[in-house]
């Protein structure tokens, strides 16, 4: 068995929603191992968002112990919290979300953009990644150039421009017609067999057949769990 | 990439919103920089009126008498000094010359007429009547009535002529054309004088070379009432440049009009810092408010950026980086806009008689004035996009 990647014990989470309490998760432990790929799904309301930003060291949970590459990140600054996030964690949100004034290369430069290496290694790292995701050609256009597919394309070179160990993604497959959701799929699949540890949350069933490991949740609690056979 | 180009390509991308804010600053530095401007040279303006409105200085001979504190008793004194008309050049050439405005020399002694004995004034017409401008003539020789008469400070006094006050007029019962003998000599009055409710009312003046030879007291004079620009030096340093050039005489500083004058312009000074004032908390609230609301539209990039790694000094940067940029914008182009409302709108809207001149030192103040404003406008937005909750701003609860 490879090392753990991911670890969570027991986490809890309560919000408050117009005076009353939710509890968004309940007990949830779970281990994801170095170079796995794990698809979240359940239905809206489940808790597989609020699993994500967790893991995204975005949101403490209520009690519990998240480790990520044996690190309690919710013990760490917040300062130091935003630093481990630009190393260890490659973000893809829904709906691309890339910044709408910056070039296609200059979004993906973006997590590299607080680092301290050179003008010209940044434009290299990012030009790089983008001619692995197949931009290259495109890389001066502005993300309202681009289609959708490019624009996850985009999304996905920003968060491995800065080779983190770890992927999460959350729907990135929602707005794509088939066609290019398979494409990004196969992406994302690629990703993952160079070693890359992979975390989706998705609502697509066809998407898990890419994945090695597929998670059910609903209220709150793991439904759910079996390996997939690809 | 940089901080830097992120924040110049969201100004760049959102030009109407960096456009709004850039106006708010122009408006508040224009508006100061437009009244400064003004103020100055209102100030300038007043001060060379006031100063050109009657002497601030008279020279007179130092006496080591008795002195009885008026110039038309000084025979009274005992072993006076002289001032003569070569001291005239002396004041030019005084270490306070460039201050000195008018010099009005005069002769005062006592003459007769019939068989009165009355006081007559030898002045230089020109510089007397330009440094008392309160003076004008009731009637002129040769005009007659309801025609215009003369300015006095371009009045030409022949040499055989005299000018009267309204008290001495009634009192030897003269009109302008008449004649008058004085000392047996015979002038004609060339005009009579405006009540002016002073001493003034009961002189007789003349020519200062006609009065020096009727008097038999040629080149000398009784006092020279001295107007000097007191905008760069007080009215005490003048009077002491004027003593050290004449030792022969004693200056007494007119220091009522020079507090005026002080007053008047620190009544303005405060006015117009005041309006600054109320202007830059109206441009202050109104870029907080677009600041505010453009942080607010930009919640979700900001989250991004904090999900990417960016920390909150990073979002603080960005923030500050723009209002930097549109600050440096803003204060050129207020100190400009300003400038020409000054040099343009200001001799209309503040009666200056003088030109109004653009002021380049001004420049580096709006810069720093237009990034004090953006700063304190921008300081709450940025910090609290800074602590913006990436989570909540990227809606993933």
């Amino acid at each position: 068995m490879s090392e753990i990647m991911i670890s969570l014990k027991d986490i809890n989470k309560t919000y408050k929603s117009m005076g009353d309490e939710v509890q968004a998760l309940k007990s949830v432990s779970l281990d994801i191992y170095k170079g796995e790929s794990v698809s979240v799904m359940g239905h809206s309301g489940s808790g597989k968002s609020t699993l994500l930003s967790i893991l995204g060291a975005l949101n403490p949970p209520s009690s519990g112990l998240v480790e990520i590459d044996g690190i309690d990140i919710y013990k760490l600054s917040q300062e130091r919290l935003a630093d481990f996030r630009r190393e260890y964690l490659g973000f893809v949100f829904q709906q691309f979300q890339l910044i709408p004034y910056l070039t296609a290369h200059e979004n993906v430069m973006l997590p590299l953009t607080t680092t301290k290496r050179s003008n010209r290694e940044k434009r290299e790292m990012a030009a790089q990644v983008l001619e692995r995701v197949g931009l290259k050609n495109k890389m001066n256009r502005l993300p309202n150039q681009l289609s959708g597919g490019e624009q996850e394309r985009v999304a996905i070179a920003r968060a491995i421009v800065n080779a983190p160990p770890l992927i999460l993604a959350d729907e990135p497959t929602g707005s794509l017609d088939t066609k290019t959701g398979d494409e990004i799929m196969e992406l994302f699949q690629q990703l993952n067999k160079e070693g890359l540890t992979v975390l989706m949350v998705t609502h697509n069933p066809d998407n898990t057949k890419y994945l090695g490991r597929t998670i059910v949740m609903k209220d709150g609690r793991l439904s759910d769990e079996r390996l997939n056979l690809n | 990439m940089s901080i830097f180009r992120i924040a110049l390509n969201n100004l760049k991308r959102r030009k109407m919103k960096s456009f709004f804010i850039m106006l708010g600053l122009v408006v508040g530095v224009s508006t100061v920089i437009g009244i400064i401007t003004i103020i100055r040279a209102m100030n300038a303006d007043l001060g060379d009126r006031i100063d050109e409105f009657g002497p601030n200085s008279i020279i007179l001979p130092r006496s080591e008498g008795v002195e009885m504190g008026n110039e038309m008793s000084q025979e009274i004194n005992y072993d006076v000094q002289k001032l003569t008309m070569e001291d005239i050049p002396k004041i030019l050439a005084s270490e306070v010359s460039e201050y000195i405005n008018i010099i009005s020399p005069k002769l005062i002694g006592a003459v007769d007429v019939g068989e009165q004995k009355t006081l007559i004034v030898g002045i230089e017409p020109k510089s007397e009547f330009m440094q008392k401008p309160w003076f004008s003539l009731k009637e002129q020789s040769g005009i007659k009535n309801g025609e215009k008469i003369d300015e006095l400070a371009f009045v030409e006094l022949p040499e055989t002529s005299i000018m009267i006050g309204s008290s001495a007029a009634k009192a030897f019962d003269l009109k302008s054309g008449e004649t008058i003998v004085i000392n047996e000599q015979t002038f004609s009055v060339f005009g009579v004088l405006n009540e002016t409710g002073g001493e003034e009312d009961g002189l007789i003046y003349a020519n200062l070379a006609v009065v020096q030879s009727l008097l038999n007291r040629s080149s000398e004079l009784s006092m020279i009432e001295v107007s000097a620009y007191c905008n760069a030096c007080p009215i005490e340093e003048i009077a002491m440049g004027l003593e050290k050039a004449l030792p022969n005489s004693r200056v007494i500083p007119l220091k009522r009009a020079a507090l005026f004058r002080e007053e008047t312009i620190d009544r303005f000074s405060t006015f117009g810092l005041a309006l600054s004032g109320i202007v830059l908390l109206i441009a202050v609230l109104v870029l907080f408010k677009t600041m505010l609301s453009s942080i607010n539209e930009r919640t979700r990039e900001i989250g991004i950026f904090r999900a990417i790694g960016f920390r909150k000094m990073h979002i603080v940067s960005i923030i500050f980086i723009e209002a930097g940029l549109i600050s440096l914008i803003g204060g050129i182009a207020g100190f400009l806009l300003g400038s020409i409302m000054a040099v343009y709108a200001g001799p209309y809207l503040a009666q200056i008689q003088g030109e109004i001149t653009i002021q380049v030192g001004l420049l580096l103040p709006s810069i720093l004035l237009s990034a004090i404003l953006a700063i304190i406008a921008s300081a709450y937005p940025a910090l609290k996009a800074a602590r913006l909750n990436p989570a909540e701003a990227l809606r993933f609860i």
